[in-house]
């Protein structure tokens, strides 16, 4: 009986938590990266620049919208000098906490031709998608996005499109 | 009366009032006059800190809020991207595999 009980507060406990965002490790990729992106924004700060998005900018209103649902936005992107400055190991690092049951690859394409590859991970919950992972690796450049919340993919994908906003600039690694 | 009968009229040797040194000795024990300074001067202090702190606060909320605003259009747009080549990439596939 106590067993029991122990068992539905803890399954209680795991429903309740709050999403998460994916622990994942840097410090040997920004090591190497010659440039680098990164933005790490939680709920408070996300909430704070839904005041700021502007409902008279259509491209600003749609991220707005979507912004409503989102408990944290992790992106970091590692540009390299040279191609081989991250390993398959590297990538393997990235992908393990994304295999606990939680989580599930949507998509996984490569092209040969150029070498890039695209792997997209959907958290699911008990109230619709918890929250969003992107692997997504070129030869001399690798970026991992992880959003955590309730999103909508047609929209993101969307924005990626028709974005009317200047092109990423790079913030350059210190010597 | 010409100028060196004024001097000397003005200059001359006064002695001091008897209670002189009773009265200096009294204020020396006294210690030195407190002037407390005037209530709406400590009111205007305030109220200028506390206009300068609510400004001071606003501004900086308002460059966190800009700052992050920024970074969700950044983060954002990055996602976006990337997921719109996966999509891509899943077209080509299909469509080769189609044709």
């Amino acid at each position: 009986m106590k067993t029991a009980g122990l068992l539905i507060a803890l399954l209680l406990a795991a429903a309740a938590a709050p999403a998460q965002q994916v622990k994942w490790n840097f410090d040997k990729l920004a090591a190497r990266a010659s440039d680098t992106v990164d933005v790490s924004l939680s709920g408070s700060l996300l909430q704070l620049a839904a005041k700021f998005l502007s409902d008279d900018d259509k491209d600003q209103a749609k991220v707005k919208k979507l912004v409503v649902g989102l408990k944290g936005i992790y992106v970091k992107c590692f540009e390299f000098k040279k191609e081989g400055e991250y390993t398959a190991a590297d990538l393997e690092s990235f992908r393990a906490p994304l295999r606990s049951p939680d989580w599930e690859r949507v998509v996984g394409v490569h092209s040969s031709e150029d070498g890039e590859n695209v792997e997209v991970y959907m958290k699911n919950e008990a109230k619709g998608i918890g929250g969003l992972a992107i692997i997504a690796s070129e030869p001399k450049e690798l970026t991992l996005v992880n959003i955590v919340g309730n999103i909508d993919l047609d929209s993101l994908s969307e924005l990626g499109g028709s974005f009317h906003i200047p092109e990423v600039e790079m913030e350059k690694k210190k010597p | 009366m010409n100028l060196e009968d004024e001097l000397r009229s003005a200059l001359r040797r006064r002695e001091p009032s008897p209670d002189f040194t009773a009265r200096v000795m009294a204020r020396v024990a006294a210690g030195p006059a407190r002037t407390r300074p005037r209530p709406w001067i400590r009111w205007a202090a305030a109220i200028a800190a506390a206009l300068a702190l609510t400004a001071g606060g606003y501004e900086y909320r308002q460059y966190r809020g800009e700052r992050a605003r920024d970074q969700v259009l950044l983060a954002m747009r990055i996602a976006g991207s990337k997921l719109n080549k996966a999509h891509k990439m899943v077209q080509t596939v299909s469509h080769r595999s189609n044709s």
